[in-house]
This record gives C-alpha cells, structure tokens and sequence, in this order.
C-alpha cells in the first residue's frame, strides 16, 4: 500500500513536468511580521524580472507560489518546502530570507528533484549543504572582507567590532578579524550585542574606553540599526574622529530617509547599491520600484530576487521545462552575465555568485535624496568564508 | 465542583481498563478517526498535519499547568524546545538516532526543562507569575544561542539524519511515516493524560487552581502538586519537541521562543482551557486557518487571524470547545 | 569615575524613556486591571500620527504630539466602547486572546497603510544635537525625555492620590458595586482612566522614537519590556514604575557596559530576583 501510494506521487511529480507548460517556482519569505519589508523586496525583485522579461520562458508559463515564513523558523519553512514540492508540485524552491530556513529545506532538493535558488541568507555554509543550492546573494564573509583593507587604506590599526549576537553577526566578526589581522591591523576588542539591544549608548562608551581609531559593525538591517548610528553620532563618537566600518546592512536605502543627516559619510561595503550606475540598474530600479509602489522601500533583497529569477530562468531554458535539476544546475555552473550590480558570475565550484564588491558612502544625490555612493570597487570577490565552512 | 469531584473520586477506584473506556477511549478513536481523515483527504500536505500534530502535543502541555492548575505562563515553548534540542543533540552529536530512543531523550529534557522553570515559575502568582515565565524563556534562548557549538545557534541545529522507525519505515520527502508516527504519540499521550488528569492527581491539580487555601487545608502541598504537573507537562512538551526534531530533521531558535509560546497559549485559550479536547481542537484551527489565509495572501493574513481572535472572544467566551460544549448542554438540558 | 557617571546618565536617560512608555500600561494594568497587550501597539498609532503630522504634513514637533496624542485617544474610542468593556472584569487570559488580537489587526493594517519601513518624527533643532554636561555629552532629546518623563509622573501622582477624580478610580478599582452604590459613576470613571492611558501610551512611543523607531512590528516587538517594567514596578503604582525603570534602566545598561555579550542574562536574571523578592513589584498595592 505504502509502495502503491510512494509511486503514485512519484508518478503525478514526473508526470506533471513532462506535459505541463505551466512551471510552478515556489518562493518562501518573511512576507508578513517583522521583516516584511525584505519578503516585499523579494516580490518586487521577482516581479520586476517577470515585467521585464515577459511571464513565458521557453514557451512555458510561469506562475509564483508564495509562502510566508515571518521570522527563522526552519520548522515551519521545511513544512512549507515540502507542501510546495509535493502538493503544489513546484519546480524550482527560491527565496529563503534567514539561514536556518534555507538549511532546513536543502534535505528535500535530492528527493524532490528541485533545485533551490537562495535569494538572500547569506551563511557560507548553505551551499556546501546539498549540491542543488545556487545562491544569488553574497555571503557576510564576501561583503565585510573588502572594508578591513579600506580601514587599513586609511591609516587606521585599531579597530573595536560590534556586531549582533547572532549567525551573521559572528560571521561577519570573524571575517573582519581574518582580513583586517591579514592587513597587519589590530583587532582591539570584540563585542557581541543581543539582538534585542536598543539603547547603544553603554556601548558607544565602551568604544571610546577601548582606544580604537575605528569601529567595525554588522546589525541586520532593521529598527536596531537606526539607534547604533544615532547613538554613534549622540554620544560624540563622530567628533572625536573614530571612524565608521560596516557592511551595508547598516545603510539599507530603505532605512536612509529615516538616518537622515546622522548617516551622511557613513563607509559601507556591499554587492549593491540602488544608485549603482549602469544601463542594467536603470532598467531594474524602475521596473522594481513600480513593483514595489513606494520607490523608497526598494533595497537589497530585490537585486538577490531578480537575478535568482534569471538564474532560474537560464535552468528552464536548459532543462526545456523538464523536472531536471541536476541538469539545471549544471546548466548555470560558470554562467555569467550582467546583473543590476555588475557584472557577476556562479562559481562552478561553490555555486555561489562572483561579484563586485564596492566600497560606498551615504551622500546625497541632486535631488537631495539620500543615497549610498559607490566610490571604489573590490572587483571579482568570491566567498573567503567557504574555507572555514566545518565539513 | 463537588458534586463533580464526589463523582470523580469514586471513578478514581475503577479498574483501569474501566477508566480507559471513560471517554478516553473515544477521544483516542477521534483521534485516529480525525487523523485518517486527514491522511486521505491532504496526502500532499501532511507537513503540515505533522507539525499540527508536535504544536499540539505543546498545548496539551501547556493546558495541563494552564488549564487544570491555573498557572499563567508565556513561556512553555523552553519545555517543547529543550526536548526539541535534547533529542536533536543525542542525534546530531552522540549518534542517538533511533526515533524512539530520541523521543524518549525529548521527553526526558523536556521534564528537566519542566522541573526548572517550574521550580521558577511557580515562585508568583498572575502577572508576577507571567513575567517570571517571560525571564524563563528569554534565559532558555539565549542559553541556546551562546551555546552554539551545541545548538548550531541562530543557524539552527542541522545533520539531525532519524533512522527508519522499527528499520522499516523511512522519514521521506512525503512524511507518510512522520505523520503516522506523530499520530501515533499524540493517542498514546491523549490516553495517558485522559486517565492523569482524571486520576487522584489530576483532581487535586484543580483543586489547587479552584481553591489553594483550602487544598492546602486539606494537607496536601500546593507547589508540590505543581511542580509534579509542570515536570509532566515538559515530558509531553518535551515529546512533541522530539517529534518536531525527527519529522525537520532540524531544530532552530525559534523552538525556544516567546513568540512560540505565546502562540501556544493563544491557541490553548482559542479552543478552550481546562480540556484536552479544546487544546487540540485550538490547536488545528488556528494552524489550519494560519496555513490557509497565508496561502491565500501571505501579506496580509495577520489581519484576519487578529479578526479573528477579537470574535472568539466576543461571540464565544470559553473558546471554541467550551462555548460548543456548553451551547450542547444547554440545548439538551432545553429538551430534557 | 568619568565611566560610572557617564553610565549613570545613560541609565537613567534610558530608564526614564522606558518609563514614559510604559506608565499607561501600568495604569491599565494596576488600575483597571486589564493586561493590555495592545498598549504597544497604541504608542505605535502615536508614533505614527506625530510622524504623518511633523513630518508629512509639516506641522513641527509640538504640533506632532498633540496629534498624536488626541488622535490615538480618538482611535481608541470606539475600541474601548466596542471591546475593552467586555474584558473588565474578565479572565487574564480572556484578556490576552483578545487584546493580542486586537495588535495583530492593528499591526496588518499599518503594514498595509505606511508600509514597512521605518517613520521617523523630525526633532525640532533646540532637540537635535548633544548638550554638553562638563564630563561628556547627551543627546539634547534624551535630556527633554528625562524632563517630560519627570512632568508625567508627578502630573499623574497628582491625579490619582490628589484630585477627586483620582479617589473616585481608586473607589471604583477596589470595589466597583460599592463605589456604583455610592454614587461613582464607574463607566466614566473607567473610560477616562483608559483615554488617559492610551494618550500616555502615545506620548511615550512619540518621545521615544528615536530610541525605538516607528514601524508597524512596534506594537509586538518591546510588548515584553513594557510588562517586565510594569510589573516588576508593581501594577498601578506611579512611583514604584519610575523606581523600576530607573533600576532596570541601571542594570540594563551597567550590564551592557561590562559584558554586553550577556547583557540579556543580566537584565532577565534580575528581573527573577526582584520578582521572586517583590511579588506585587516593588511598590506594588496591597489588593
């Protein structure tokens, strides 16, 4: 009986791609609660992609499954993964905004014939995880090793790490001591902060008492990250000449209306800024902000989503609308092309993407908008932080 | 009350299997009834089922501190997510991956997790006792966040690999087996705790939420009646965390969250406190109506689920189970 | 030295921010003696009425709390006729079904009117920048909080322990049949005693936002400070609600100096301990 049911879904699955000229992509994100803005990136990213390049790939439809996993909760973001493989028969799993929710789907690629396409969480290890994960991101690793050689550009030695207590924010800790030690600069002091820290003027005190020239911060975009860098200029940080390191966490363009003057001059490194200039960005950031309805909430998961969508746009094309996915990964092994961001490539090797990484800085543009100004570019970064990923 | 407890104390001297038969049985028939129902209806969807299933082990859990000893907590999810990481850890790191065995393992933290924020919790009482358990649950995540090297920490606790149940049936991408097994554990448990809370215990349990003062009176200790019930409810919490570890093969933090366990009690109170029929009935139609509405509009569905628990509160008072149950009576007592 | 009075003042900036958030929900909960979870999300409903009419609308600072103020009290209206009413007197738990029922809608529909990013309330210039204070500075907005905060309390400890209106809410909160055979009219009683608390509710998330900014999570994500410093304060009591924060604001921030890694093992540690020793708060009333 157990036999007879088993092969009948194998049956519908296999069945359903062969004839089907409808191709289901399911996406899984915080749609809802506190980090809806990122799931509304995604959407916006995805549609932007699907405005421009038409909604037909290779002669098959394609139709989006959404499902909302609000905050990391790798439980309920494996439920869902199956549901959609299994009942809503997608073909390809995309999104996954936190990285246990990532992690916890990868054990169903293999069986499920699906190949998934990470469009944000951004833990080295996700993709050593099960040979069908293509990220589209950056990794916390690719985006903070390139600020630690600014800092040193800069004449600075001493540097205090604050980061948020978590996953990412040790990654980011770790990869910042690798590559600034590398440069022959110092690493003074490093604090880990609770997610739920608000008020950071104890630590603010804390960096002023640790004689660095330089503070070095990752938090996860969000309420939090306003009061750092407020409580960074309040506490007369900013006058007493310490410098600013982060990654662009802390300067989503989302959070800059709301920063204000408080961030002009902030130093930031990151794979994308919305005001990159190049023919590719125009093209996305007006499709993207007519998707998302208020331009000022268009931000750094969109580009992840947009490019994860062409990604698996080139697997559709490849597999001829075929249930495959180790063909469709091997399909986009080596693929580069032109995205929003620059030019950018998936690493045959890690299937991770190569890309540029730029040094930016809160300015405003003409209009007087804030935006983050790319002022020089890491060109072909890879992830430095799958050497360390534990096998 | 007591006539009622009269009635019970007088069951409490039937045989065992006569107190099986005393309505137990037919919640347990419900139950496979109901779960059949749902094998065959949602072949496609039983992750969901299964997940249905682990949530409402820990609101039976909860129910059981909540409802039959009136103790208010909002921070139960440490005794489901300590069995979560109990058999999580005996599988990712000692090799323990004999689904029993690490249910077993579950059940075990779990009551661990149960004596200790009992031992806390039970220090207070109402909104002293609330924000005890809030500290408890807070400790509990942060605990497991900082001991990463255990935990996996904010990146979750993955290479949980379950063997198959009796070498036989394997945990897949359908989940036949996690359901079936899940389902499994929940009758055992409803059973078990159908006979406990109609047993001398579970009689005394209510009297201390009824009336401490004169429980205490009556010679017994009142804490240790509490603390008992709350090391019985991490084992049941503890085996639904187990099963959530075994079915996702991967436990996060969220396990040990606040926002868990404040979910946990809202369905507890949504279907009715004080009955094991309204923990599980809140349990499946607020995960069912969660799961259908963010289907539907994963944007906007918090809305509705809001809407919908102000009506429950308006139009039926004593949660969905209790409100039906007492719409039943008085309708029968009308005919009668 | 320079370190334990700067943290000191730190403490006590924070601690009073805390404060002026959480005295409405203390009023609620001690006098009315609902556990309202919604009180975040009416601080939330302030913040963002400051912000649509400071920065939006142009209106100025001042200008912004008064709306957001009157407005909130406006919107609570109808919600304390239509639902409130019929948790006076109702279980704890009846209480919480529906008042985080009430957050969830409140919640998705700020999501769906402002979006999710983050609103800000634009400072007057006399409140941007820092004060200096001799041996380090603060934020020119901290200081105006701690002051407001000061103005609050006593303002308020005028109002129940002074006034007649005051005896008439400690009547009707201690025993409400007697205090309606007395002539109280307790339904007024209760339906100003709760504008007062969701006006204060707005105030504090207006006067707070630079600490905790705007946007629609609000309402949920400080629900549990609010209840620690409630009841850790002891419910309805005015002077025991600044001790408390004045003290969690101490522990919370020594902590976060001295081993920021564990600053929440700190913070939830002691709030153990003072709950475990005060069970009714610290200042708490004698039912």
């Amino acid at each position: 009986m157990k036999r007879l049911i088993m092969t009948a879904f194998a049956v519908a699955i296999l069945s359903s791609a062969a004839y089907a000229d409808t191709i289901k992509i399911g996406v899984i994100g915080p749609f809802s609660g506190p980090f809806a803005l990122q799931g509304k990136n995604f959407k916006a990213g995805i549609d932007a992609w699907l405005a421009v390049n038409g909604n037909e790939i290779g002669g098959n439809d394609i139709q989006i499954v959404y499902r909302d996993v609000p905050q990391a909760d790798p439980a309920q973001s494996k439920s869902l993964a199956q549901e959609l493989i299994v009942r809503e028969g997608v073909q390809y799993l995309a999104g996954f905004y936190f990285t246990p929710d990532a992690m916890a789907a990868t054990p169903l690629l293999q069986q499920g014939n699906v190949p998934m396409v990470v469009m944000n969480a951004a833990t080295s290890s996700i993709v050593t995880a099960s040979p069908y994960v293509v990220r589209t991101s950056f990794t916390m690793w690719q985006n903070t090793t390139p600020i630690a050689k600014v800092a040193k550009d800069q004449g600075v030695t001493k540097v205090i790490t604050l980061v948020s207590d978590y996953g990412p924010g040790i990654d980011a800790e770790n990869a910042f001591k690798a590559a600034f030690e590398k440069e022959g600069g110092q690493v003074v002091e490093a604090i880990r902060m609770p997610l739920s820290t608000n008020d950071f003027a104890p630590l603010m005190q804390r960096v002023k008492d640790s004689g660095a020239e330089a503070l070095f911060s990752f938090l996860p975009s969000g309420p939090p990250t306003l009061a750092f860098v407020k409580a960074y200029n309040d506490n007369g940080l900013k006058a007493a000449g310490i410098k600013f390191f982060a990654t662009g966490d802390l300067t989503p363009e989302s959070d800059l209306p709301a920063l204000g003057d408080a961030a002009l001059g902030l130093t930031t490194t990151y794979h994308y800024a919305v005001s990159h200039d190049s023919p590719e960005n125009k093209a996305f950031v007006a499709a993207a902000q007519k998707a998302i309805g208020n331009p000022a909430e268009l931000t750094f998961p969109a580009v992840g989503a947009y490019d994860g969508m062409y990604v698996i746009s080139r697997m559709i094309e490849a597999t001829g609308g075929k249930k495959d996915a180790k063909k469709a990964i091997e399909a986009v092994k080596g693929l580069a092309w032109t995205s929003p961001r620059g030019p950018v490539a998936i690493d045959p090797e890690s299937r991770h993407i190569t890309q540029n990484v730029y040094l930016r800085e809160v300015a405003k543009d003409e209009s007087g908008k804030y935006i983050n100004k790319e002022i020089q570019t890491f060109e072909k970064q890879g992830d430095p932080g799958l050497a360390f990923v534990k096998k | 009350m007591t006539v009622a407890s009269t009635d019970h104390s007088s069951a409490a001297n039937l045989s065992i299997a006569r107190r099986l038969a005393d309505g137990g049985l037919i919640g347990a028939l419900a139950i496979v009834v109901i779960g059949a129902i749902g094998y065959y209806l949602f072949p496609n969807n039983l992750a969901l089922l299964t997940r249905m299933t682990a949530i409402a082990l820990l609101v039976l859990s909860l129910d059981l501190v909540t409802g039959y000893c009136g103790v208010a907590t909002l921070g139960h999810a440490a005794l489901f997510g300590a069995g979560a990481y109990g058999a999580g850890i005996a599988a990712a790191h000692f090799g323990i991956s004999e689904p029993l065995t690490m249910t077993l393992v579950g059940a075990l933290t779990g009551s661990a997790a149960g004596l200790v924020s009992g031992v806390v919790i039970l220090r207070a009482h109402g909104l002293a006792q609330l924000v005890l358990s809030i500290a408890v649950i807070h400790l509990f995540h942060e605990a497991a966040n900082k001991a990463s090297a255990w935990t996996g920490g904010s990146d979750g606790l993955s290479g949980i690999m379950p063997e198959a149940v009796f070498g036989l049936f394997e945990f897949d991408l359908w989940g036949q087996t996690a359901y079936i097994y899940g389902l499994v554990l929940l009758t055992v448990v409803f059973v078990a705790l159908r006979i406990l809370v109609r047993s001398p215990f579970g009689m005394l349990a209510r009297g201390v939420r009824e009336d401490r003062i004169r429980i205490t009176a009556m010679g017994a200790s009142v804490n240790s009646v509490l603390l008992r019930m709350y090391v019985i409810s991490g084992a049941v919490a503890g085996i639904g965390g187990a099963l959530s570890a075994i079915s996702t093969q991967v436990v996060g933090l969220d396990s040990l969250s606040f926002t868990l366990s404040a979910e946990a009690l809202v369905m507890l109170v949504l279907g009715g406190t004080g009955s094991l029929y309204g923990a599980m009935i809140g349990t499946m139609v607020f995960m069912w109506f969660e799961d259908t509405l963010s289907a539907i509009n994963p944007f906007h569905w918090l809305t509705i689920i809001g809407a919908l628990l102000v009506a429950v509160v308006l139009f039926a008072p004593k949660g969905l189970y209790g409100s039906t149950a007492g719409f039943v009576s008085r309708l029968r007592r009308g005919r009668g | 030295m320079q370190t334990v009075f700067s943290i000191a003042v730190d403490a006590l900036a924070y601690g009073m921010v805390l404060f002026v958030i959480s005295i409405g929900l203390s009023v609620t909960m001690g006098l009315m003696r609902v556990v309202n979870l919604a009180h975040g999300a009416f601080a939330m409903i302030g913040g963002y009425l400051a912000s649509y009419a400071a920065r939006d609308l142009g209106l100025g600072y001042a200008a912004g709390i008064l709306v957001a103020v009157v407005g909130t009290v406006i919107i609570a209206i109808p919600i304390e006729r239509l639902l409130y009413r019929r948790l006076y007197g109702a279980t704890e738990l009846t209480q919480v079904l529906m008042t985080i029922g009430i957050t969830f809608c409140v919640i998705g529909i700020t999501n769906f009117i402002f979006g999710p990013t983050l609103k800000t309330i634009p400072l007057p210039p006399a409140l941007q920048g820092s004060v200096d204070l001799g041996f380090r500075s603060i934020a020119a907005h901290r200081l105006f909080a701690i002051v407001c905060g000061l103005i609050v309390a006593a303002a308020l400890w005028f109002l129940i322990e002074r006034t007649a209106f005051g005896i008439r809410l400690r009547a009707a909160v201690d025993n409400a049949a007697m205090a309606a055979a007395l002539g109280v009219r307790t339904e007024i009683v209760y339906a100003v005693s709760f504008a007062v608390a969701i006006g204060l509710a707005a105030l504090g998330g207006v006067l707070g936002a630079e600490l905790l900014p705007v946007e629609p999570y609000y309402a949920l994500r400080y629900m549990v400070t609010f209840l620690v410093v409630v009841s850790v304060g002891g419910a309805g009591s005015i002077p025991g609600a600044l001790l408390a924060c004045l003290l969690l604001g101490a522990i919370d921030t020594t902590g976060r100096y001295l081993a920021p890694e564990y600053g929440e093992f700190f913070f939830y540690l002691a709030v153990i301990v003072i709950v475990t020793l005060f069970p009714r708060g610290l200042l708490g009333r004698s039912k």
